[in-house]
């Protein structure tokens, strides 16, 4: 049987390798919490367990990706019946989702020993999640593209609340819980509604018919689209839909906090892009000046609010409204700025993770206060936290020579190619306001005194801010590699 | 292929780097040997990489290290043809005479080793400035080397006047950077790139006379600021507060030439434009006599040398100007060796003086220091320009090249001659006065010849200075060989040729060499009455001379007083008043939209549902109604 009959054929294709790295997280959280029941080994066990699903996850996604680069027509079918898109996309979008997997359990590592015998659930939770939107990002079906998302957020929301004792954690899951299935809704509402225009859940089916049919009255699958883009925006916590973020991030457990928002914000986009870039190419002229209305509003509100913010979580909330503006101005040019995409991701990701790892050595792995004044003087009383801090902070803000410079020339270029350049003097505008914030914590960290004790950096976060800073200057001074890798990261 | 010529900037940089956090550990002479060794190391390397070019076999390369963004041509690239290479072994090779003879002059320094880390690093820069293959990494390169100049121009930070030596240098070159920058920038705006070979190459096609005027006199307001010409000289005498090595690689051989440098390497745009190109050669031909006559009037023997530097980069100025490349290349290398051994010359004597600076209280020295003396009078017949020595062969066909272009360029063929009979009366006043004689010290000093450490690298500068004219002769153009491929396709304008005009012209110019001698020697070669009466001759033009025209203080009324008051109001005035009063304004405005902003963020969930679904409302509506329409 040749692999151009398969696809025509109806008994659906199958390959395990196309969904192992799912597969190894969703078996390694269920064994996980087996283990914690069976043996109750100890927490730092059920911690590189949890490493180890990722490691394997990891391999087995190197593996696929040879595979698919190989060229033996393994990725031209879709297996499971057109669920699944084998391509560089994917594999890409598995390759930062397990980097930030690992580099959150690592950051973890103080709240799994403090979390007692509920260690386990932490774990499993994590990994779940981001088998959840590692589906979403793989997925080429609009349906399984919700399940993903479902998988991956109702995992959040439990890791938000997951600190019991303590009302404001409660207090965000429930915030997170509500809002993000009201968004799920929209989303899954828009996903109805495209069906009724097209007839399709598959993400290829919907562009050939859009490519194919002259449709006069696209009402119906335009009000789909937006229920759609309204929905994902949500989950990268672009404005205005990002209002739940800071009050999320302020109350969930900070040991986890930047797993979650980095976790959210890849699988979100990788949804986002996909979707656009593959279902609805041929709609670009309706969609990009939403996206575009969403990411210059994005980049303002979440650069001006992040000013007035005297909470650091708070503060990298609201830089997250403008990063997530920034990256959907890579959007505006439809497929072409997939790959810068990926690479502003990537970087922001890492920097993410390592960013609220600094938050949870500051002011505790499950406290909710983070003033910034707490960061006063902590040069001084942790240099290196501090140093390594600092060189994330301006990764952040798009200093040349760091990776973030690379990423935001990245998205600018291909929306000023691609005829969007207000956005583009927007988004370098909001970039400027959005460096004066990153340069506060800086000299709240070097200049002011040091205002009490800090606790000694767990060595889990020192490796987290090591890596984040390794990846913030390498790619900013190399970043050809990473740029080629990314450059692959196409849809099918 | 020459791969690993990213060595040569690497092997000093990284010499910098390691002295910077071990120099510390390192005892007296060992930071100065890691560093020499550091600087050979990379004269080594440029040898072996430079072999093609010596065999005649050689090709311009291009070599792309790392690409940072190639979007937008930020590339850290390496030019190495035949120009690069001469530029590469003169900063490596003299820089590594430099080195060796600073082991010995720096001696009991107590920042020793930080010394040789300045040292290091401004090699490593000078050396970026010449491999850089395009001219965002020249300016780097440029930027780098002033910054260096600084850093050990000042490097006795605790003398107030090393300390203001080494701000009026970075001020005065910050003007010269400035145009160089907007020249920059006009290139980027013509070409779409600063790559060598993007502009150079498409410079003879694509260039409209007016652009090439443009960039032409841009470049050379920077080229006047790191090359100390008119007007923008002034820093470079009171460079010499820096320690004498300093002096001799950075304000002698390397730095100040990049000037010359990056208008043979621009070559093909200067070409182009004969207002440009005569602009350099009437600069370069002011700047040499302007200089040389304050020569003539100075009584410390650092300053000497220092007019001297400047008014022989005015004969470089004046050779690339008169689109003589090789020519200006060509003495650019001889005077890097002859100037070298000057300053190391005087540097060893001021050290046997025990810090005396003053000619006037000198004399007689070459009993004590026979070394010295008689490498130094080397040095001084070959500026003077007496056959065979190697300033004689450049410094004549530069002339020579003014004279065959002839027009207004035969005028500055005179000032040439005219400056050379002036450069060799100042430098015979100056050996004279320093050894010949009767002693005039002051009590209690006790020269001595310097170590071997110091005087090896004399010797060999002072057998360069004899041998390095006869790499061109007009009996053999080996350096204009050498250098073709660099220069291809660039009409070049060259000495005159036959036998005649050579004898004529360069018996003329011997002429003035050797009258120049001659009138030092008979002038200064008495007692110290009489060539005081011979100056006080001259009256109020040798006082106009000893205060170097007080050019100083003409600036010092007319820019940096008013710059003072303009600054004054800025800072007090305007900054605080309008410029902060924007920017507060501004953030004020920004912080208070924050806060209005923050009133939306109640934390009540249903606030947050209705915003989303507002949010959800518009962008359904907005693409409904598009749809329908």
């Amino acid at each position: 049987m040749t692999l151009a009959q398969a696809t025509m054929i109806d008994p659906p294709v199958v390959s395990w390798l196309g969904i192992a790295p799912e597969l190894v997280l969703g078996v390694g959280a269920a064994l996980v919490l087996l283990i914690e029941v069976q043996w109750k080994p100890s927490r730092t066990a059920i911690a590189w367990a949890g490493g180890a699903a990722v490691i394997a996850a990891a391999l087995l996604s190197v593996l696929l990706h040879a595979r698919i680069e190989s060229g033996d027509g393994i990725s031209t079918f879709l297996p499971f019946a057109g669920m699944i898109a084998l391509d560089g996309f994917g594999v890409f979008a598995r390759y930062v989702l397990l980097a930030v997997a690992g580099l959150g359990l690592l950051a973890a590592q103080r709240m799994v020993q403090e979390a007692g015998t509920r260690a386990a659930e932490m774990v499993a939770l994590m990994l779940l999640a981001t088998a959840g939107f590692s589906l979403m990002a793989i997925s080429a079906n609009l349906i399984l593209t919700f399940l993903g998302l479902e998988i991956g957020s109702i995992s959040l929301y439990v890791l938000a609340g997951y600190v019991r004792e303590r009302g404001n954690s409660d207090e965000a899951a429930i915030k997170y819980f509500l809002l993000g299935s009201f968004a799920s809704a929209v989303f899954v509402y828009g996903v109805a509604l495209v069906f009724a225009g097209t007839g399709n859940f598959s993400i290829q089916g919907v562009h050939d018919y859009l490519d194919g049919v002259v449709v006069f009255e696209p009402g119906v699958i335009l009000l789909g689209l937006a229920l759609l883009v309204v929905g994902l925006t949500f989950k990268v916590t672009a404005a205005p839909f990002h209002s739940w973020a800071p009050d999320v991030y302020q109350g969930a457990p900070a040991g986890v906090v930047g797993f979650m928002a980095a976790i959210a914000k890849i699988g979100g986009f990788a949804g986002l892009v996909r979707i656009l870039v593959s279902a609805f190419p041929d709609l670009a002229g309706d969609w990009a000046p939403v996206v575009a209305a969403i990411a210059a509003v994005s980049m303002v509100v979440g650069s001006v609010l992040a000013i007035v913010q005297d909470d650091i979580r708070r503060l990298l909330a609201y830089s997250g409204v403008a990063h997530a503006g920034f990256i959907l101005t890579g959007v505006l040019s439809g497929g072409e700025g997939t790959a810068e995409i990926w690479f502003y991701l990537a970087i922001y990701a890492v920097q993410l993770v390592a960013a609220f790892a600094v938050v949870a050595a500051v002011s505790g792995p499950s406290g909710s206060r983070s003033a910034l004044s707490d960061y006063a003087g902590l040069a001084q009383r942790q240099p290196f936290l501090a140093a390594t801090f600092a060189v994330i902070l301006l990764g952040m803000g798009g200093i040349p020579l760091t990776a973030g410079f690379v990423a935001k020339f990245g998205v600018f270029s291909d929306a000023w190619a691609a005829g969007h350049e207000w956005v583009v003097i927007v988004g370098v505008l909001a970039s400027v306001v959005a460096f004066f914030l990153y340069l506060r914590v800086i000299v709240t960290m070097y200049m002011d005194e040091p205002a009490g004790e800090a606790a000694a950096a767990p060595l889990g976060v020192r490796w987290v801010t090591s890596v984040a800073v390794v990846v913030t200057l390498l790619f900013g001074v190399f970043p050809g590699p990473l740029l080629d890798l990314a450059g692959r990261a196409l849809p099918l | 292929m020459s791969d690993f010529l990213w060595l040569v900037i690497a092997l000093p940089l990284a010499g910098a780097l390691f002295l910077h956090f071990f120099g510390r550990y390192l005892r007296e002479p060992l930071a100065g040997v890691f560093a020499t060794l550091a600087i050979g190391a990379a004269f080594v390397v440029a040898v072996v990489a430079a072999v093609p070019f010596f065999a005649g076999t050689g090709e311009a390369e291009h070599l792309v290290i790392w690409e940072w963004m190639p979007a937008v041509g930020a590339t850290f690239e390496l030019q190495w043809d035949p120009l690069s290479a001469l530029m590469t072994l003169v900063v490596t090779g003299v820089g590594t005479l430099i080195h060796l003879f600073a082991i010995g002059y720096m001696h009991g320094d107590e920042r020793f080793h930080r010394f040789f880390t300045y040292l290091n690093l401004f090699a490593a820069s000078m050396l970026t400035l010449v491999l850089a293959g395009n001219y965002a990494m020249l300016f780097i390169g440029w930027e780098l080397v002033g910054l260096c100049s600084y850093l050990l121009i000042g490097f006795w930070f605790t003398r107030p006047s090393a300390a203001a030596a080494a701000k009026k240098a970075f001020v005065v070159n910050r003007i010269g950077d400035l145009g160089f920058l907007i020249g920059l920038m006009v290139m980027f705006a013509t070409f779409g790139t600063l790559s060598f070979e993007g502009v150079l190459g498409r410079a003879a096609t694509e260039l409209t006379v007016g652009t090439a005027t443009a960039i032409g006199l841009l470049f050379l307001v920077g080229a006047a600021g790191k090359s100390a010409q008119v007007p923008l000289y002034v820093w470079l005498p009171d460079a010499m507060e820096g320690p004498t090595p300093v002096s001799a690689l950075i304000h002698a051989a390397t730095m100040v030439t990049a000037g010359v440098y990056v208008v043979a390497r621009s070559s093909p745009i200067y070409v182009e434009s004969p207002i440009a190109s005569g602009t350099v050669a009437v600069i370069g031909a002011i700047t040499a006599l302007w200089a040389a006559s304050i020569a003539i009037g100075q009584r410390d023997i650092k300053k000497v040398l220092a007019y001297s530097t400047v008014s022989q980069l005015g004969y470089m100025f004046m050779g690339v100007g008169a689109t003589a490349y090789v020519a200006g290349v060509f003495h650019l290398m001889t005077h890097a060796f002859f100037k070298a051994l000057l300053f190391l010359g005087a540097g060893s004597v001021i050290h046997a003086m025990s810090d005396e600076q003053d000619m006037y209280k000198m004399g007689g020295l070459a009993k004590r220091m026979p070394i010295t003396a008689t490498t130094m009078g080397i040095a001084t017949l070959a500026i003077a320009g007496i056959p065979p020595l190697a300033g004689f062969w450049s410094k004549d066909e530069i002339l020579g090249a003014l004279f065959e272009r002839g027009g207004i360029y035969s005028a500055l063929w005179v000032v040439g001659l005219i400056g050379a009979l002036m450069t060799a009366f100042y430098m015979t006043r100056q050996w004279v006065l320093v050894f010949a004689g009767r002693p005039r010290w002051d009590e209690g000093v006790e020269p001595h010849e310097s170590p071997a450490v110091m005087t090896l690298p004399l010797m060999a500068l002072a057998v360069l200075s004899v041998v390095a004219g006869f790499v061109n002769t007009p009996f053999r153009f080996t350096l204009e060989h050498f250098l073709e491929p660099a220069f291809h396709g660039v009409e070049m304008q060259h000495a005159p040729e036959g036998w005649g005009m050579f004898l004529v012209l360069a018996g003329l110019s011997t002429l003035a060499g050797v009258a120049g001698v001659a009138a030092g020697w008979l002038a200064y070669n008495r007692p110290p009455e009489v060539w005081r009466r011979f100056q006080e001759g001259f009256g109020r033009l040798w006082t106009a001379w000893e205060q170097a025209y007080r050019i100083d203080d003409l600036y010092g009324a007319v820019v940096v007083a008013p710059g003072r008051r303009l600054a004054e109001f800025s800072a007090f005035q305007f900054d605080q008043k309008v410029v902060d009063g924007a920017v507060n304004g501004v953030g004020a405005l920004v912080y208070r939209l924050g806060s209005a902003l923050r009133m939306l963020q109640t934390g009540y969930v249903r606030n947050y549902g209705a915003g989303f679904a507002a949010g959800l409302l518009v962008v359904a509506i907005w693409l409904v109604v598009r749809g329908m329409s």
